[in-house]
């Protein structure tokens, strides 16, 4: 009798219905247009399809000089643009094996850390409020808006600075900015604490991210995510430590990677977790170098009259808060490049959704693409 | 008040002779106070919403710099601008959609709520209708209202808002039991279900300085009263219990296909369920019209004024609520109900009746 | 849940909203904006003080986006468009020999990346504004009705006189060809 009943429920199984995350949506971040087939609630499968912020940014490098590119990759990863700048310009004066005098290394490196702060915040904020917590989303941002009005005082712009040069950076720091940058981080420290308390050890948001989402460390590996989602994975992995690019390894800072603290290895908890404590880590590291900056010394000394570097080809990556960002430029000895091709952290984070919101609900693919902290901009390019 | 019209109209002749016109009459009389106040309800309670919201966040909300010039002195024009727009808004009803059933929707959810307002109590004497059974005839129709969820998420034809539609159904209906069984504890202490009594039996002082209502009465009772009011916040679907108008993954759930004047009636039964659940929370629990101070500031008008601030402060602790947890998975939602609150609710009667046999 | 009703009491002093018509920024003390003097460079309009321009044609090969477009041309020896004023030195000092008959920028391209401000020999192209507050105060409220009134049009010259040198420039393109 049981057996009978087994084999019936065995054949009934429910029609799988498709879904459509479209492309405007509150909480995809940028145009993402989702397929998802659920089974109910549960998903099986998600096809993501990028495409509908596609600017051509690698076809029109080929038509501008090195230095008119700049802007052109601030746009990439809008929020984290001083990275993305940084990326470039060590990928070109790797090309044209030049050396940037002290003052713009360390000028690079607390400008980069501030950018990896702001789009920390960013990351964090929205990744409560596609859980539904409305309130941290919106004191981030209060704490984004003090470094994006120190960037304005130092380049004019608040989101896409065009700061960073090859050979250099475009200006000195004005006066008075250093002691407005460690009242800044005086500041910031204990906000840490805030967020801490309101969401990281919220009860109700540890029971929406806590063991959802995991990716196991080879499953990160083989899909090649790197960056916070490959340390929320466990591995030890990161550019600045590892592969060291500028002045990076002259400075203390930790490595912090998930350990499961409040659920699996790799989970959304995980990955948000190790975000914040990146934050802890980039004050530490613009303290030191804030405190050992010279000040006096020409920024603009090593800039370049004409950018004509030899031919041949370079790829370099550096550490930008999302990951593992490439840039593979190829010259053919005239001062426009023959091609720049930009990898994306992000794109690589975005394809292994499909592996690890299986079985999931549709709350928790919500959840999971918040935790991932992809940015359009930068997938597409 | 229905009863103090019929018996004003029995004095008038003409009137008195046709007691189905005069019942007509007196009903609708008094309905358009309670449909006033209810609109009045949601526009206070939506700029204080959007006030509240904006100061535990930093920033200001709704602001004016006097009259005519944007939002009035501290944006109090705002809901006013609110609602002219959505009453001006054009009316859209997807090709696809089920007319009758996306018509009737909005309705059935409004009338369950407008109707619960009939045995609201806002004082000793000042009530549309004086039932004896007042409190269960609440509880009642607050059911109703799952009605109009479903039918407003089946007919727009749209699969986001089937599934608000479901996941809410199914909230509403598995948190109306701790709810039910909370207020059950309540109910044998003053034994009966009208309001008026239940009031009545709160008068006085305990420990001679508190005011003696249920909620001090004894430890059950208290976590009784938390019970009934996160159920009542899961029943009206607030967060963190919103999952079914969850902004950030089912753009506006059930409530996705609806616009203009349509939507505003959600939004008005929402707040108005709001009221509802705290008022019931604060009559049972807090004394109802009672002043916190026993034996001082009572009488008719003061009743109101106490009555109305115990709801408003219960109001206040929703939406404090609102913005300050992120929101739980329907899972998690239904597991929280069945394998926590009913328990702890039948835990709380039988408390109760121990503690009353007992300690009485 | 101590914290968001902490916030809501602090409103006076937390407050970071700028409320916008009535209150411009900069505001230093509520840490929106810096005063002019401590800029290092701003991202606001451009504009062109078309009097010290040389033509050199330097800014409109540094802009990214090909926003600005420029046409100068040689004025014979006798000739003078008071106008234009294309006689005489800029402020700088520097003999200024090409008549600027047309400078577009068309601000809907603009990238507001300042490439253009950099390579200008006589800082006649400017974003208008902080550190430049002495020459023209800041402007960031420049939107517009129309699209085409987005192109800023910089140059003096009268609409006769272009077309003579347009058509003088086109008989001597034609002659070069021949």
């Amino acid at each position: 009798m049981g057996v009978v009943i087994e084999q019936e429920l065995g054949t009934v199984h429910g029609d799988e219905m498709i879904l459509n995350i479209g492309p405007q949506h509150p909480s995809t971040h940028g145009v993402l247009r989702l397929k998802v087939h659920t089974d109910g609630e549960i998903i099986t499968q998600i096809t993501p399809y990028i495409g509908y912020l596609h600017r051509c940014f690698e076809k029109h490098c080929e038509n501008l000089t090195y230095e008119q590119s700049i802007p052109y990759t601030d746009r990439c990863d809008y929020i984290g643009s001083m990275n993305n700048n940084f990326g470039y310009a060590v990928a070109v004066e790797q090309l044209m094996e030049t050396k940037v005098p002290e003052k713009v290394e360390y000028m690079r490196v607390i400008v980069a850390e501030m950018n990896r702060i702001a789009s920390h915040l960013l990351a964090l904020g929205t990744f409560g409020l596609d859980v539904g917590a409305f309130t941290p989303f919106l004191y981030c941002f209060r704490d984004r808006e003090r470094i994006l009005d120190l960037f304005e005082m130092l380049c004019g712009a608040r989101l896409l600075y065009n700061y960073i040069w090859i050979g250099g950076v475009s200006h000195d720091f004005p006066v008075g900015w250093v002691e407005k940058t460690y009242e800044f981080l005086d500041y910031f420290e204990p906000k840490i604490n805030e967020y801490n308390d309101l969401l990281t050890y919220n009860k109700i948001f540890i029971e929406r991210s806590a063991d959802v989402g995991v990716i196991p460390a080879d499953v990160a590996i083989s899909y090649g995510v790197t960056g916070p989602n490959l340390r929320g994975s466990g591995v030890r992995w990161d550019l600045r430590k590892d592969d060291p690019y500028g002045i990076y390894d002259r400075f203390e800072f930790d490595i912090p990677i998930g350990t499961g603290a409040m659920g699996s290895v790799g989970d959304c908890w995980d990955r948000y977790y190790v975000r914040v404590r990146e934050l802890e880590e980039c004050v530490k590291i613009i303290r030191q170098a804030l405190d050992v900056l010279p000040r006096d010394g020409d920024v603009h000394a090593a800039l370049p009259k004409k950018i004509r570097p030899k031919a041949g080809h370079v790829y370099s990556r550096t550490e930008s808060p999302r990951g593992d960002l490439g840039y593979y430029i190829a010259s053919d000895g005239s001062d426009i490049p023959s091609r720049i091709k930009m990898r994306s952290p992000a794109f690589t984070a975005l394809s292994c959704l499909n592996e690890i919101s299986r079985g999931w609900m549709i709350s928790d693919v919500i959840a999971i693409l918040g935790s991932l902290d992809i940015v359009l901009g930068e997938i597409d390019r | 008040m229905v009863d103090y019209f019929l018996e004003t109209f029995s004095e008038i002749t003409w009137l008195a002779s046709s007691p189905n016109l005069s019942f007509v009459l007196a009903v609708t009389l008094a309905g358009l106070p309670i449909f006033l106040f209810m609109a009045l309800n949601a526009l206070i309670a939506v700029y204080a919403e959007r006030k509240i919201s904006a100061f535990m966040q930093d920033r200001l909300g709704p602001m004016g710099q006097g009259v005519g010039l944007h939002a009035g002195k501290w944006g109090i024009l705002q809901t006013v601008a609110d609602a002219v727009k959505l009453i001006t808004k054009e009316d859209i009803i997807p090709a696809t959609a089920d007319r009758k059933l996306f018509i009737i929707a909005p309705f059935i959810l409004f009338t369950a709520s407008f109707t619960a307002f009939a045995a609201f109590p806002f004082n000793e004497y000042l009530m549309a209708a004086d039932f004896n059974i007042g409190l269960f005839y609440i509880l009642a129709m607050g059911s109703v209202g799952v009605i109009g969820i479903i039918l407003a998420g089946y007919s727009s034809n749209n699969k986001w808002s089937l599934y608000g539609a479901m996941r809410s159904a199914a909230q509403i209906v598995s948190y109306e039991i701790p709810a039910g069984l909370s207020l059950l504890s309540v109910i044998m202490l003053s034994g009966s279900l009208a309001f008026r009594d239940i009031v009545a039996a709160q008068t006085g002082t305990t420990l001679a300085i508190l005011p003696n209502w249920f909620i001090l009465d004894n430890p059950f009772t208290f976590i009784a009263f938390w019970i009934f009011f996160v159920a009542g916040v899961a029943e009206v679907n607030r967060t963190p219990f919103d999952l079914p108008e969850a902004e950030s993954e089912l753009v506006a759930g059930w409530m996705t296909e609806y616009s203009g004047m349509r939507w505003s009636f959600f939004f008005l039964t929402e707040y108005a369920n709001m009221f509802i659940v705290a008022g019931v929370a604060s009559l049972l629990f807090l004394g109802g019209w009672l002043s916190p101070i026993p034996g001082y500031l009572e009488g008719n008008l003061w009743g109101i004024f106490w009555l109305i601030s115990k709801v408003s402060f219960l109001i206040f602790v929703m939406m404090w609520f609102r913005w300050t947890f992120p929101r739980l998975r329907t899972d998690q939602l239904m597991r929280l109900c069945w394998k926590f609150f009913l328990p702890a609710s039948f835990v709380t009667i039988i408390g109760v009746g121990i503690w009353d046999l007992f300690v009485r | 849940m101590k914290i968001t009703i902490g916030h809501m009491f602090k409103i006076k002093r937390g407050n970071v909203t700028l409320q916008y018509p009535v209150e411009r920024w900069p505001r230093p003390e509520r840490h929106i904006g810096f005063s002019a003097d401590s800029y290092n460079v701003i991202r606001s309009r451009l504009t062109v003080d078309v009097d010290d321009c040389i033509g050199c044609l330097k800014c409109q090969r540094a802009c990214p986006v090909s926003c600005i477009k420029i046409e100068t041309t040689k004025v014979e020896k006798g000739e003078d468009i008071s106008e234009a004023n294309h006689r005489g030195v800029t402020s700088n000092g520097t003999q200024k020999r090409l008549l600027v008959t047309r400078f577009d920028i068309d601000m809907t391209e603009c990238c507001y990346c300042n490439l253009c401000t950099y390579p200008c020999p006589e800082e006649c192209i400017f974003m208008v504004g902080g550190p430049n507050s002495s020459r023209r105060e800041i402007d960031y409220e420049f939107s517009e009705y129309d699209r085409n009134d987005m192109i800023y049009r910089f140059s003096k010259v009268p609409f006769d006189i272009l077309q003579k040198y347009a058509s003088a420039v086109e008989k001597s393109e034609v002659e070069e060809a021949t």
